[in-house]
């Protein structure tokens, strides 16, 4: 078994970090995560990333909660059975304003679950590797190695202006 | 700005979390007991019957709608500054925007206390829940009233869910400096936030999303509250006005509370360097623009009333400036469309006096509008026997204290247990360049 090394690379700058992404990219390094106290366009941009898929709970929960409500109000109307000033029993004018509001809510409630599930929240783990200063200044690149590899690693990080910290050693 | 730092920005908001002295407990004791002043004055109004109110017809409703619609108004611009300034990427909104959400949350927790109040016995209040029972009795959605449930309930669910999402980060922030119990305790409520790339990727689209449905949800649910009025055949409610009316002012308001509570937060916290005499002037220049739109709708009142040659709808305009309630009328005016227009002097509006003084002002105002609008109308309806004047009684006076100091008490709370500025928004237009004084 080979022991594997997970190194933080820790940058004050946001520029260096997007820099220590782009070559590390190139290098034999496999890199997991990067953590930043702001939500970057760049890093964003120096991780390709994929467009969240969030948007599709929003829709989903939207949907389906134009026809609970206009449904429900539906429903409620028809038990009823009577006619009040000759106006029709199931109205869609008034009955659109509460499709609306049950839009609002659902597509709200389906945006939160799409995020707990997208962002895998929540995760009480991912804080054993982690350091505390990525909420506040600094922006972490995190990769691993094997432990011959270390000082290299350790050495890239530092030369694009960053510190090198050693989150964990483990078996794989 | 230059002088702020990601660290200095952590440092001065994390500071305001530190333990209170005594000076901030014996407030909070002075608010609590206000607090309970309005509960037992709502205790003794449910023990003896709402008798005890001064409503009566013909004036069914008094203080207990005119301050529900008071403090929807006031919610509404949490979410003007949270969702409909963030899509529109205005940067003086983000030193403002975390105590404007909050402000807007606890604003709709007590408006929705007074139709409890309001409604006597308040047991019965599970008749207005879309629930299977046994009396085969179902709401009926054709009527505004019904309206309003759905979407005060859906503008409270909202408006928590946007605040509390919108914090996660903030919260990592506190976790990651904080020591024992208050460690713990972060470490649960930010669900273990990392900043990871993958949480910011579906978080900022999360966020937009939610920006993008508030907006339209903040426009409807004035809009609703408007209808409980306006489709009601009642002189000076039955306008197709009031929809759009009710949104300016309820946002005219809200934003001189937020000056309201900004400027002494700024100077307790000293929030100076976050909170810069810039941002508040470009919420001065906003209620400028809401306390034009108010005026406006209040001169569109009287030429359509004029216009129309409907005598009733006559007599109620001249009443209302004339009348019983004229001061409630004339305060009204003053208050919220011409002193507002001092603003437009830059020296009023760059100094704090002036800028906590109008917007007092504009407070009481709005206050005074729902006043003239629900009582002066209801007062004075078709028929002169059925006229009859209505004045608030001591009970009435000692809720709508409680409700005040409960607002007050819960962001006492507020303020020195959780981030009162976003750290992570003022650190993103840092980064970006830009200028968040607007």
């Amino acid at each position: 078994m080979l022991a594997e090394y997970r190194v933080m690379g820790l940058f004050t700058d946001e520029n260096q970090a997007i820099s220590a992404i782009r070559d590390i990219k190139d290098s034999p390094w496999p890199m997991h995560r990067v953590h930043s106290p702001i939500p970057s366009h760049k890093i964003a941009d120096a991780l390709e990333l994929k467009k969240s898929k969030v948007g599709y709970f929003t829709l989903a929960g939207g949907i389906t909660g134009f026809f609970a409500g206009f449904l429900l109000a539906m429903f409620t109307a028809s038990q009823w059975h009577l006619i009040v000033s000759g106006k029709p029993v199931i109205s869609l004018v008034p009955f659109f304003i509460v499709g609306f509001e049950f839009t609002i809510l659902f597509a709200v409630f389906g945006n939160v679950v799409g995020l707990i599930h997208q962002m895998q929240l929540p995760e009480y783990k991912g804080l054993e590797q982690y350091d505390p200063r990525c909420s506040g200044d600094c922006f972490g690149v995190m990769a691993s190695c094997k432990a011959e590899e270390l000082e290299g690693l350790k050495h890239f990080f530092q030369s694009k202006g960053g510190e090198a910290k050693v989150i964990s050693n483990g078996l794989v | 700005m230059t002088e702020l730092t990601f660290a200095k920005i952590d440092q001065i908001v994390l500071d305001t979390l530190k333990p209170p002295d005594r000076s901030y407990w014996v407030t909070v004791g002075i608010l609590f007991l206000g607090v309970l002043t309005g509960a037992a004055c709502w205790i003794y109004q449910i023990l003896t019957g709402i008798g005890v109110a001064g409503m009566n017809i013909p004036v069914a409703w008094g203080t207990y709608l005119i301050n529900f619609v008071f403090w929807v108004g006031i919610a509404h611009s949490g979410t003007l500054i949270s969702a409909i300034l963030h899509l529109l990427r205005a940067g003086w909104r983000n030193p403002i925007a975390r105590a404007a959400e909050t402000m807007t949350v606890f604003a709709v927790c007590i408006a929705g206390l007074f139709p409890f109040i309001h409604l006597g016995r308040v047991w019965l209040v599970f008749y207005m829940l879309p629930v299977p029972n046994q009396r085969n009795l179902w709401q009926n959605f054709q009527s505004p009233l019904m309206f309003d449930v759905v979407a005060i309930s859906t503008y409270l669910t909202v408006s928590s869910l946007f605040w509390y999402t919108g914090m996660l980060p903030d919260l990592a922030v506190v976790r990651d400096r904080a020591t024992g119990l208050r460690k713990k305790i972060f470490t649960v409520i930010s669900l273990g936030w990392t900043g990871a790339h993958e949480q910011w990727r579906h978080y900022a689209r999360g966020y937009l999303f939610f920006a993008a449905l508030a907006t339209p949800l903040v426009i409807s649910v004035h809009s609703v509250v408007s209808w409980d009025f306006a489709l009601a055949v009642v002189p000076g409610w039955h306008t197709t006005i009031f929809a759009p009316y009710f949104v300016a002012g309820a946002i005219h308001s809200g934003l001189a509370m937020v000056l309201t509570l900004m400027i002494p937060l700024r100077k307790v916290f000293h929030y100076e360097k976050i909170i810069t005499t810039s941002v508040l002037e470009n919420v001065a220049k906003t209620i400028i623009f809401t306390g034009l739109i108010v005026g406006f709708a209040y001169a569109t009142e009287f030429f359509i009333a004029w216009y129309s040659h409907n005598p009733v709808e006559v007599a109620i305009f001249k009443y209302r400036p004339t009348g019983d309630y004229a001061i409630g009328f004339w305060i009204m005016v003053v208050c919220n469309t011409i002193i507002p227009l001092l603003f437009f002097i830059k020296h009023i509006r760059t100094t704090i006096f002036w800028l906590f003084g109008i917007s007092i002002c504009v407070n009481i105002g709005m206050w005074y509008e729902r006043f003239v609008i629900i009582i002066s109308s209801v007062s004075r309806e078709f028929i002169p026997h059925a006229w009859g004047l209505y004045s608030p009684t001591m009970i009435e006076f000692g809720i709508m204290l409680g409700a005040f100091c409960l607002f007050f008490f819960f962001f006492f709370l507020f303020v020195k247990h959780l981030p009162s500025v976003s750290m992570t928004e003022m650190k993103e237009i840092l980064d970006q360049g830009e200028d968040h004084a607007g």
